[in-house]
């Protein structure tokens, strides 16, 4: 009988890197932390932005919520509209070189948004992503299609891998956040109204037309 | 300069020169591979002060972060992180094993692997499980004993009446042996002489456990005044044995499990327990040492 060791998969990478590694890989420390930082983050967006939540989010093992994007706090808000059971498990698509390319940004997203890291630069994170997903059993994810604060289309490539990996995609409206914490600001701004809408799964969507349905979701509601 | 002749003003001062001198014999020798590792230092050495600046209870926690910390990076290189349980129990004994040594309680700090080792028995009962409990166990108990309890004895050296000088000394010689090993071995070394750690020379190792000996001799008035000439003898011999002997204990366990580093924490030294390696060896050594000979402090 010989023992047979095992090192964790994350091994040898840089915290920064581990702190963006989706699916997360557990560990006490920063576990405990995220706990504590969501707490802190979930009390603080419920008290400063008073939030409607329009619609109810699908129940499901495998879950993706598909929002517009115009401000930091998005992924804050939607975090604080959502049971404490999906908000443990729900990993908000960041961009790495914004994100996770310097380590105290790295722990604030991962600890206080629950940010994992994708990397928009590599054309092969697609492919990486769609196999990550394609074998996650259950899951959360909150993603922006557009890629950024300043666009408002939605890119149809996440959004193939997602609808191709037989996760259920959610339309998610915000509005409200672009006054709350606008683009440049350095805080956001206390007591604004914010407003959020699940839609329906869209499931009888073909891929195709995905973007755009979100597109005319997103200006309906947000 | 009646401050001075206290031990920590005068390590204190003495490692604030010593890390200048160091940094101008990089540049004299032009020793590239030395100035990652000596940009670290330069963080880790006021992380070291500032703890015993702040008194025992600053140092306690320090030896107990440490402790924690570095048996993390054995369990994730182990694999041994996935059983939350084991860990926790580790975790445990480690801050008992410092709380008792911080009180004193010398006769709890003994027992304290006994009463940790027999909470880990439980592990496997409350998970009902046998399959690699055997190898969580073992990796457990040696958490428990080497990078715990080992280590806790920094946090008893410290308490001791006078101890403060001695664990100066046995934190700085060590991690200075384990520099002058490297330096010795880069610009001496030409006879390889274990498999444990391919790069170990036979110049470096002995020109390191004589510089031990010397620097013992050197530290001898200030950090341990009360010791007979034999007893600095044994102390640098036990530094400069005692850690080699460390530093390829845990060459083994890195060889054995098949990793180069058990992280990168530290820049140009690896993880924590890289660092560690030596003085989790010398640290119990060195306080058995002076108790059982000198009983104390005569």
């Amino acid at each position: 009988m010989s023992f047979e060791y095992r090192p964790m998969p994350d091994f040898g990478l840089p915290l920064r890197e581990r702190l963006g590694q989706y699916p997360r890989q557990p560990d006490l420390t920063i576990d405990a932390l995220r706990t504590a930082a969501r707490w802190i983050v979930v009390g603080l967006v419920k008290l400063q932005f008073p939030t409607e939540v329009r619609g109810s989010l699908p129940a499901g093992e495998r879950i993706a919520l598909v929002a517009n994007h115009q401000s930091h706090l998005d992924s804050l808000v939607v975090l604080a509209a959502l049971s404490e059971r999906r908000r443990r498990e729900i990993a908000c698509l960041a961009a790495k070189d914004y994100f996770f390319s310097r380590l105290p940004m790295a722990l604030g997203g991962s600890l206080f948004a629950m940010a994992v890291s994708f990397d928009r630069t590599k054309y092969t994170e697609l492919r990486r992503w769609s196999r990550i997903l394609r074998d996650q059993r259950r899951g959360c994810l909150l993603v922006f299609p557009s890629g950024s604060r300043r666009r408002s289309e939605a890119h149809d490539a996440i959004l193939f891998v997602l609808a191709k990996s037989g996760w259920t995609i959610v339309p998610v409206a915000i509005a409200g956040t672009r006054a709350a914490w606008p683009v440049g600001a350095a805080l956001p701004r206390p007591f604004r109204r914010v407003r959020l809408t699940f839609g329906p799964p869209m499931s009888d969507v073909p891929t195709r037309d995905l973007a755009a349905a979100l597109g005319e979701f997103w200006k309906a509601n947000a | 300069m009646e401050a001075l002749a206290q031990p920590l003003p005068a390590y204190t001062a003495l490692a604030a020169l010593g890390v200048l001198v160091f940094g101008a014999f990089l540049r004299l020798t032009r020793l590239r591979a030395g100035w990652t590792p000596y940009r670290t230092w330069l963080v880790m050495l006021p992380i070291i002060f500032a703890a015993l600046w702040l008194g025992i209870w600053g140092w306690a926690l320090l030896v107990t972060i440490l402790s924690i910390y570095g048996f993390k990076e054995f369990a994730r290189a182990t694999g041994l992180y996935r059983e939350r349980l084991f860990v926790l129990v580790v975790y445990a004994a480690m801050v008992a094993a410092n709380v008792a040594a911080y009180f004193g309680r010398f006769g709890l700090f003994m027992v304290a692997p006994v009463w940790a080792v027999g909470a880990l028995t439980l592990v496997p009962i409350i998970r009902n499980r046998t399959e690699g409990m055997l190898q969580n166990f073992a990796l457990s108990v040696v958490g428990i004993v080497y990078f715990g309890w080992f280590l806790a004895h920094l946090t008893y050296l410290a308490i001791w009446t006078g101890g403060l000088g001695l664990v100066l000394y046995v934190v700085l010689a060590t991690q200075l042996n384990d520099v002058i090993a490297f330096l010795f071995g880069k610009l001496l070394g030409r006879r390889h002489w274990t498999v444990l750690s391919p790069n170990k020379t036979v110049e470096g190792s002995l020109g390191a456990l004589a510089f031990s000996v010397a620097f013992a001799f050197l530290n001898w008035p200030l950090a341990f005044p009360e010791l007979p000439w034999w007893g600095a003898l044994g102390l640098g011999v036990i530094i400069g044995a005692g850690g080699q002997i460390g530093d390829l204990t845990l060459a083994t366990f890195k060889r054995n499990v098949g990793i180069k580093d058990f992280g990168n924490l530290l820049p140009g030294h690896g993880g924590v327990l890289d660092r560690l390696n030596s003085l989790t060896l010398v640290a119990p050594v060195a306080l058995h040492f002076v108790r059982f000979f000198f009983d104390g402090f005569p």
